[in-house]
C-alpha cells in the first residue's frame, strides 16, 4: 500500500450564517491513486477540495501533507507545495495560444525581462510529448475544442511540477470517447506517479476510473472503500441515502401527428458560416426527441431557430400546422414551452422575487393577469399561479417575496419547468433541463419529461448528457458542426453509435478503434 | 513650403501629449480597467511641471515633479479602485473634477494669480538639434529641432509596445485584461499587475503634463489640459489599446488640433475652428464603428 500524502483530519466548514457545507471530514488521500470523490450537488466535494487548495478557509480541522501541517492561504502556496486543481469551469486566456496559456505566471525571461519564447515552447512541448497529450503549442487556445482545453489546464499544472491534480467535474463537458482519452492519460498520469482527486457525480466514471471512492453527502464523509468492492448501486445508495431507480419506467411510445415541423433551418453567423445547416425534423404528439452532440455543434443555434432568438436564414418552421417561420418570440410561447440552458440568464432573472419569475409570460398571455385594462397586475392571480407552481412542482421555498437566486439550483429549475409547463403549450423544448442539477432533482425531471409523453405534448429534449437521452428519449438525432448526422431510434442504437456520430469525420474512425 | 512645414510641426506639437497621455492609457487598457482619469494626471502633472521649474530653476526636476505629481494622481485611483473597490469611472471622475479645482486653488494661492501663471524664471524643456540628420535638407527640418519630449514620446511608443508585446509583464498585463480570474489562478496577483498599468500610465500622463506647460509654451493656465485626455481615451479605444494604432491616431488629432491654431486669424471664427479636434475624435467613432459592423 502506498503511503499517505495528503491527511484531511476533522475538517469543518460553515458559510454564514448557517450553512455547514463541512462537519468533521476526515479523508486520507494516498500518493500514486486515483481517488474519486463523490455524492450530490451540494454535498460538500468543491468546498473540501477548495478548503485544500487554500481557496476557503476552514473553521476547524487540521490538513497534513506527508505529514506535516500545511495551510495554504492561496493556490499559489499549494501549486508551490505541488497541488493543483482543475475548477469546473475551464480559466483559460481564449487570445492565446497554448503555450502562452501554460507559462502565464511562470515564465522564462532573458535579462530586461523579455518573454523567452523558445524556451518557453520548448519546454511546454517537452510537456505536451512527455504526457501524450496530443496538442499544438502554437494553436490560439479560442480555436481548440472543450476536452483540449481540458488537457491545457491538466498541462498548465503539469508545467508546474505538481504531483498532486484535483479535478472538479471533468467530464461534464466531454464526448463519451473524449472521456475515455481523458481517463486513458489519467491512468497514465498515476503510472508516472502522480495522485489524482476526481471530483464526480457520475458513477460509472467513478467505478472504472478510480482505486479508491470516498461517498460525501450533506458535508460529510459517509464512506472511504475500494472501487473494486463497489457497485453501482452501492455507491448510489450511499450518495443519496436510499435506493435510487436508475432505469426510469418508459413505456412504449405511441406517438400521434406531428407537431414540430421544420424543414431546413439554417442560421448563418455573422461571418457568414453556416452553424446550423439545413436542419429538417419532426416531432410528434407523445413522443421525446432527443438532441444529442458534443456543445457548440449547431444545438444552440437550432434551439435559438425555434425559439425565435435568432432569424433564420433559410427553412421553414411549423407547429400544429401554424407557419412560425417568422414569428415574433411571443407569438411562439403560445406555442412552445422553453426550458432555456442558462436558468440564471435566460430562464430567470436572478435579482427578482419567485413570484415575478413564476409568472413570466403568462401575465402576458393570460389576460385574467391584468387589472384595469393591464395598467396594474392581479397579485391575487400572480399569487395564485406561484402557489399553483410550488405545490404541483414540489418547490420547496418560504417566501414568494425573496429573490430567485435564494433558491437551491434544483428549486430554481423546478419553478421554471413550472412555469413553462403549465403554459400547456402542445411544443415542449428543453435545453440541457438537469445540467447542474443533483440525482434527486434530475430523478424528478426525468420523471416530469415521461409524463409530459402520456399527457401526448411533443417534446423536444436538447442534452449533452447521452445517459439522459438514453434514459428519456423515443428517438435519437446527433448534430455534428451544425448539421444533422443521425436519427435513430433509442431501442435500436448505442452510447457507442451515438458517440460515433457525435464526434463526425475522421474523429469518429479512430474512436470506433478505439472500441 | 512653410505651410506644409508649419502643419506638420503644428501636427507634431499638437499629438505629443495625446500620444503620451494615450500610451499611458494603453497600459491601464491592456490591464482591464476603464481608466478616464489620464485627463486629470495630466492637469495636475502640468501644474507640478511649472511649480518644479519655477522654484528649482530645472526643467529636468520640472518633469520629475510632473510625474510625482501624477503619480500621487494615480496612488489615489489605486487606493479607491483598487484596492477599495469603487467604481472606477466613477473615481475617474472624481479624480478629474478634483485636479481641475486643486490645480486653480493651488495656482491662486502659490502664484497669487488668475487664469494663467507665466514667469521668465520658468526653465522651458529645450529643442533638441539631431546631430547629422539634421544637417540635411527638407529631411533635417522634418526630424530635427524639436522640442526633447516629443523624441520622449517617439521612444515610449517603442518601449510600450515592447512591453506589452514582447515581455513576461506584457504577457501578464495583457492576461489581466483579458481574464483576471485566469491570471489570479496562474499564481499572479492581478491587483499588482493594475498598480503597475497605473504607474505606467501616470509616468505616461506626468510627461505629457510636463510637455504642455513647459514644452509647447511655459506656463501654466487653468484647466489647460483641455480634453487632451479624454481624447487619448478616445484614441485607446478606438484601436483597443494597440501603441502603434495609438501613434497613428495621436498624429491624426495632432493633425487637427495643429490645423486649429494653424486656422486662427483666418476668416473663420475661432468658435468653429476651436470644435475641429472634437468634431474630428467624433467623426473618427463613427468611422470605427461602420467599419466594426462591416467585419
Amino acid at each position: 500500500m502506498n503511503s499517505v500524502l495528503i491527511d484531511l483530519q476533522h475538517i469543518s466548514k460553515v458559510f454564514p450564517p448557517a450553512t455547514v457545507a463541512l462537519s468533521d471530514v476526515s479523508v486520507s488521500f494516498r500518493s500514486g491513486e486515483i481517488h474519486a470523490l463523490v455524492g450530490e450537488n451540494g454535498a460538500g466535494k468543491t468546498t473540501l477540495m477548495k478548503v485544500l487548495y487554500g481557496l476557503e478557509r476552514r473553521d476547524r480541522g487540521d490538513i497534513l501533507l506527508r505529514g506535516t501541517h500545511v495551510d495554504f492561504r492561496n493556490p499559489r502556496e499549494a501549486i508551490a507545495a505541488g497541488i493543483g486543481m482543475v475548477h469546473q469551469e475551464i480559466l483559460l486566456i481564449p487570445e492565446y495560444t497554448i503555450w502562452q496559456n501554460v507559462v502565464l505566471g511562470a515564465e522564462p525571461v532573458h535579462a530586461l525581462g523579455a518573454l523567452d519564447i523558445r524556451t518557453a515552447r520548448e519546454r511546454v512541448a517537452r510537456k505536451i510529448d512527455e504526457f501524450q497529450f496530443n496538442l499544438d503549442p502554437d494553436a490560439p487556445v479560442g480555436s481548440i475544442s472543450v476536452a483540449a482545453r481540458q488537457k491545457v489546464e491538466i498541462l498548465k499544472l503539469l508545467y508546474r511540477d505538481v504531483s498532486v491534480l484535483i479535478l472538479d467535474e471533468p467530464t461534464a463537458v466531454l464526448a463519451p470517447q473524449e472521456v475515455g482519452q481523458l481517463f486513458l492519460e489519467l491512468q497514465h498520469l498515476r503510472d508516472k506517479g502522480h495522485t489524482i482527486i476526481f471530483i464526480s457525480h457520475r458513477l460509472d466514471e467513478v467505478l472504472g476510473l478510480s482505486d479508491q471512492v470516498t461517498v460525501m453527502r450533506r458535508g460529510k464523509a459517509v464512506a472511504t472503500s475500494p472501487a473494486s468492492r463497489l457497485t453501482k448501486e452501492e455507491l448510489a445508495r450511499q450518495m443519496v441515502g436510499r435506493s435510487v431507480v436508475f432505469a426510469a419506467e418508459r413505456s412504449p411510445a405511441e406517438p400521434g401527428e406531428p407537431v414540430l415541423v421544420a424543414q431546413g433551418l439554417t442560421v448563418r453567423t455573422t461571418d457568414g458560416r453556416d452553424a446550423l445547416d439545413q436542419v429538417s425534423l419532426q416531432v410528434r404528439s407523445g413522443e421525446i426527441l432527443g438532441v444529442a452532440g458534443v456543445e457548440g455543434n449547431g444545438q444552440f443555434e437550432l434551439v435559438n431557430a425555434i425559439m425565435g432568438l435568432s432569424t433564420i436564414a433559410a427553412g421553414s418552421l411549423f407547429v400544429q400546422g401554424i407557419d412560425l417561420s417568422h414569428a415574433d418570440i411571443l407569438t411562439r410561447r403560445r406555442f412552445i414551452s422553453f426550458v432555456p440552458q442558462d436558468r440564471g440568464r435566460m430562464g430567470a432573472s436572478l435579482p427578482a422575487s419567485i413570484l415575478e419569475n413564476a409568472i413570466m409570460t403568462h401575465h402576458i398571455l393570460d389576460r385574467s393577469f391584468r387589472r384595469w385594462r393591464g395598467l396594474a397586475l392581479n397579485y391575487r392571480r400572480a399569487i395564485a399561479l406561484t402557489r399553483q407552481i410550488q405545490h404541483q412542482f414540489d418547490v420547496s421555498m418560504e417566501n414568494a417575496a425573496a429573490p430567485f437566486q435564494s433558491l437551491s439550483g434544483g428549486n430554481q429549475q423546478k419553478v421554471i419547468l413550472g412555469r413553462e409547463l403549465l403554459l400547456e403549450a402542445p411544443l415542449v423544448l428543453m435545453d440541457q433541463p438537469t445540467r447542474g442539477l443533483d440525482v434527486g432533482s434530475t430523478e424528478y425531471v426525468h420523471g416530469l419529461l415521461l409524463d409530459l409523453r402520456n399527457r401526448k405534448k411533443a417534446v423536444l429534449l436538447v442534452s449533452a448528457d447521452l445517459d439522459e437521452v438514453f434514459t428519456v428519449a423515443d428517438r435519437i438525432i446527433v448534430m455534428s458542426r451544425g448539421q444533422l448526422v443521425a436519427d435513430l431510434r433509442t431501442e435500436e442504437t448505442t452510447r457507442e453509435e451515438v458517440g460515433y456520430y457525435m464526434l463526425g469525420g475522421k474523429d469518429a474512425v479512430h474512436a470506433q478503434a478505439d472500441i | 513650403m512653410s505651410v506644409f512645414y508649419g502643419l506638420y510641426s503644428a501636427m507634431l506639437v499638437g499629438a505629443t501629449p495625446i500620444l503620451l497621455a494615450a500610451i499611458g492609457g494603453a497600459f491601464t487598457y491592456y490591464a482591464g480597467i476603464f481608466n478616464i482619469a489620464m485627463e486629470g494626471m495630466m492637469l495636475v502633472g502640468a501644474f507640478c511641471a511649472v511649480l518644479g521649474s519655477f522654484f528649482l530653476h530645472s526643467w529636468i526636476l520640472g518633469i520629475v515633479c510632473s510625474i510625482a505629481g501624477a503619480l500621487v494622481m494615480a496612488g489615489i485611483f489605486v487606493l479607491f479602485a483598487v484596492r477599495l473597490h469603487t467604481d472606477e469611472f466613477l473615481t475617474g471622475i472624481a479624480l478629474n473634477l478634483f485636479a481641475v479645482g486643486l490645480t486653480t486653488f493651488l495656482l491662486r494661492d502659490i502664484f497669487h494669480v488668475k487664469g494663467a501663471f507665466t514667469d521668465p524664471r520658468i526653465v522651458a524643456i529645450p529643442a533638441v538639434t539631431v546631430p547629422f540628420l539634421g544637417q540635411i535638407p527638407v529631411v533635417g527640418r522634418l526630424v530635427s529641432g524639436y522640442n526633447a519630449i516629443i523624441y520622449v514620446a517617439l521612444a515610449v511608443t517603442v518601449v510600450a509596445a515592447y512591453v506589452i508585446f514582447r515581455t513576461s509583464f506584457g504577457l501578464r498585463l495583457r492576461a489581466a485584461g483579458y481574464n483576471a480570474a485566469c491570471l489570479n489562478s496562474s499564481g499572479v496577483q492581478t491587483p499588482a499587475i493594475r498598480v503597475w498599468s497605473l504607474m505606467l500610465c501616470a509616468i505616461c500622463c506626468g510627461l505629457a503634463g510636463a510637455y504642455l506647460s513647459l514644452g509647447s509654451v511655459r506656463l501654466f493656465a487653468e484647466n489647460m489640459s483641455a480634453g487632451r485626455g479624454w481624447i487619448s481615451l478616445a484614441a485607446v479605444i478606438l484601436v483597443s489599446g494597440n501603441p502603434w494604432g495609438v501613434g497613428i491616431i495621436s498624429l491624426l488629432f495632432g493633425f487637427f488640433d495643429g490645423l486649429t491654431v494653424f486656422l486662427q486669424g483666418s476668416a473663420i471664427p475661432t468658435q468653429f475652428t476651436a470644435m475641429i479636434p472634437y468634431v474630428a475624435t467624433l467623426v473618427s467613432l463613427y468611422f470605427y464603428s461602420v467599419r466594426k459592423r462591416k467585419a
